[in-house]
């Protein structure tokens, strides 16, 4: 589904991720786990074209994404909510989701499909986005990236700024999804424990570069990786 | 009410001339300093074929596709270097390279036909709208500028073009993200707002006349419109236009003609000051402000 070979990226000069290798297969959740400044989001903005890679390459579906724009990547398939969500805020719920199936017409059972997800957004439908709740606006970016019908869903730290009764609702609701549809997804978090229960693997980024990866299991009983991210010793 | 409908029928213009600049700066960041030059071109051009004779009507879209054109090729050439910036880098480059056009065009026009002015008289007795004597073409003017406007208020709110140039106004990144290519929005953009100088050319050809020396006076208009109605805020310019068209025709009646220019500049001076983001709504410059706060941050 997605490979992603020896990908450097930066800023004016400065190294932040540095030569990433990275495999996500068909159906699979894989969580990018590292702590602030670690570089999973700008590993995640290089994957998705909006930030340039200085070398390397993405490999989605078979194709390099070199020289496509960051709008032909989501067209294609592979869809980035980044943690400050980028929803248009005075644009109503409906309309954000709209947009999310540019250049189509959003499907009615795409609709149905998310609402069932979300319940609380059917509540919120002609509601201007910007005036929503950090928690509502998470699942309208997330219902937004699935109207698209992703066939890569990229999640930069989806908990960010969540309360914790939202953040497990938010985890739950990802759960129902991949049990429903069976969707890959590439998601950064440094909140281990909930991440890890998703995930079938598990890679830990740490300065630009991969540390190590193994299974969600494996992770879990790595001490390193309980004493760095688990605050477990 | 003789007053409001004067207003009412520049207003509309006004309102016209506001909405071409403000949906290139909302879009892309380009405060248009040539907007001006780009409706006199147009006009002069349009002079010079009604000069030649001929049959009148096609003269109009032919106005109109030039400033279409001459808008599209000064977006791709000169101002390709500041769309390559960000931020405040292209705000600040493409004040200069618009300037710079301005001058050039306005320079190339005054030499090559000094004295020629785009005056669309059209025949006929004045109307009598309620009880108000009104020249034929004002009304015809003003029915032109409102049909424009309503029908780019449509593209806008009611198709799916429309909702895509919205979304790259309020958020470039967010429009990526949902497959939205931003550089083909700000073309269909700058194709809009280019015949939209067209339009203004015509409806003042239709209620007065466009002179090669008008230039300035239409770009300082069209800016004062955009910001008066909030930078970037299409719904704002039309009531920014119709206001400060009101402005004008109560200041034309009270003061006499030299002063309106005062009273207008100072009306849009004084609603700057009290409610910068413009008339309409607040959100639009709290989120400027939070994102500048956002980026230092970062930094």
């Amino acid at each position: 589904m997605l490979s992603v070979r020896e990908l450097s990226a930066g800023y004016d000069g400065s190294v932040v991720v540095d030569r990433v290798d990275l495999d996500v297969e068909d159906g699979e959740v894989v969580a990018l786990i590292g702590a602030n400044g670690a570089g999973k989001t700008t590993l995640l903005r290089a994957i998705a074209g909006l930030h340039l890679a200085v070398s390397g390459e993405v490999i989605f579906e078979g194709r390099s994404l070199a020289g496509s724009s960051a709008a032909e990547v989501a067209r294609r398939g592979l869809r980035l909510v980044p943690s400050d969500r980028r929803l248009f805020p005075d644009m109503s719920v409906r309309e954000n989701l709209q947009l999310g199936a540019h250049p189509r017409r959003v499907g009615q059972r795409d609709l149905s499909a998310v609402v069932d997800l979300f319940p609380r957004i059917a509540e919120r439908w002609g509601q201007r986005a910007g005036t929503l709740s950090g928690g509502e606006q998470q699942m309208v970016a997330l219902a937004r990236a699935l109207v698209g019908r992703p066939t890569l869903l990229v999640l930069d730290e989806p908990t960010t700024g969540l309360a914790p009764r939202l953040a497990a609702e938010l985890y739950q609701a990802l759960a129902e999804l991949r049990a429903q549809t069976g969707v890959t997804v590439l998601v950064a978090e440094q909140q281990l424990p909930r991440v890890l229960e998703l995930a079938d693997r598990g890679v830990v980024l740490e300065h630009g570069r991969i540390r190590r990866q193994g299974t969600a299991q494996d992770l879990r009983d790595d001490p390193e990786v309980r004493r760095a991210y688990l605050g477990v010793d | 009410m003789a007053i409001l409908l004067d207003g009412l029928v520049l207003g509309l213009q006004l309102a016209v001339l506001g909405v071409g600049v403000s949906l290139v700066f909302g879009l892309s960041g380009v405060l248009d300093l040539a907007y001006g030059a780009k409706i006199v071109v147009a006009a002069v051009v349009g002079s010079e074929l009604l000069g030649a004779g001929g049959a009148r009507w096609w003269v109009l879209p032919v106005v109109v596709l030039i400033s279409t054109l001459l808008s599209l090729s000064v977006d791709r050439t000169v101002l390709a270097p500041a769309h390559r910036r960000s931020g405040e880098a292209r705000v600040v480059l493409s004040l200069l390279v618009t300037l710079a056009v301005a001058f050039v065009l306005d320079g190339i026009v005054v030499s090559v036909r000094p004295h020629a002015a785009l005056s669309l008289g059209i025949g006929g007795a004045p109307m009598e709208v309620m009880g108000v004597t009104m020249r034929r073409g004002s009304l015809v003017a003003a029915g032109l500028a409102l049909t424009v406007l309503v029908v780019a208020f449509l593209l806008l709110q009611a198709t799916r073009l429309g909702r895509a140039i919205r979304c790259v106004i309020q958020d470039e990144e967010g429009a990526q993200l949902c497959g939205v290519e931003p550089g083909r929005v700000r073309t269909i953009v700058v194709v809009l707002s280019g015949a939209l100088a067209g339009v203004v050319a015509i409806t003042q050809g239709l209620s007065s006349s466009v002179s090669t020396a008008d230039g300035f006076d239409l770009t300082i208009l069209a800016v004062v419109v955009a910001v008066v109605g909030g930078l970037g805020r299409v719904g704002g310019a039309v009531v920014a236009g119709i206001l400060l068209g009101l402005v004008h025709a109560v200041a034309t009646e009270l003061l006499g003609a030299s002063a309106t220019w005062v009273v207008l500049l100072s009306a849009a001076a004084l609603t700057i000051l009290v409610r910068p983001e413009g008339v309409l709504g607040l959100e639009g410059w709290r989120r400027a402000s939070q994102e500048h706060a956002r980026t230092e941050a970062d930094a």
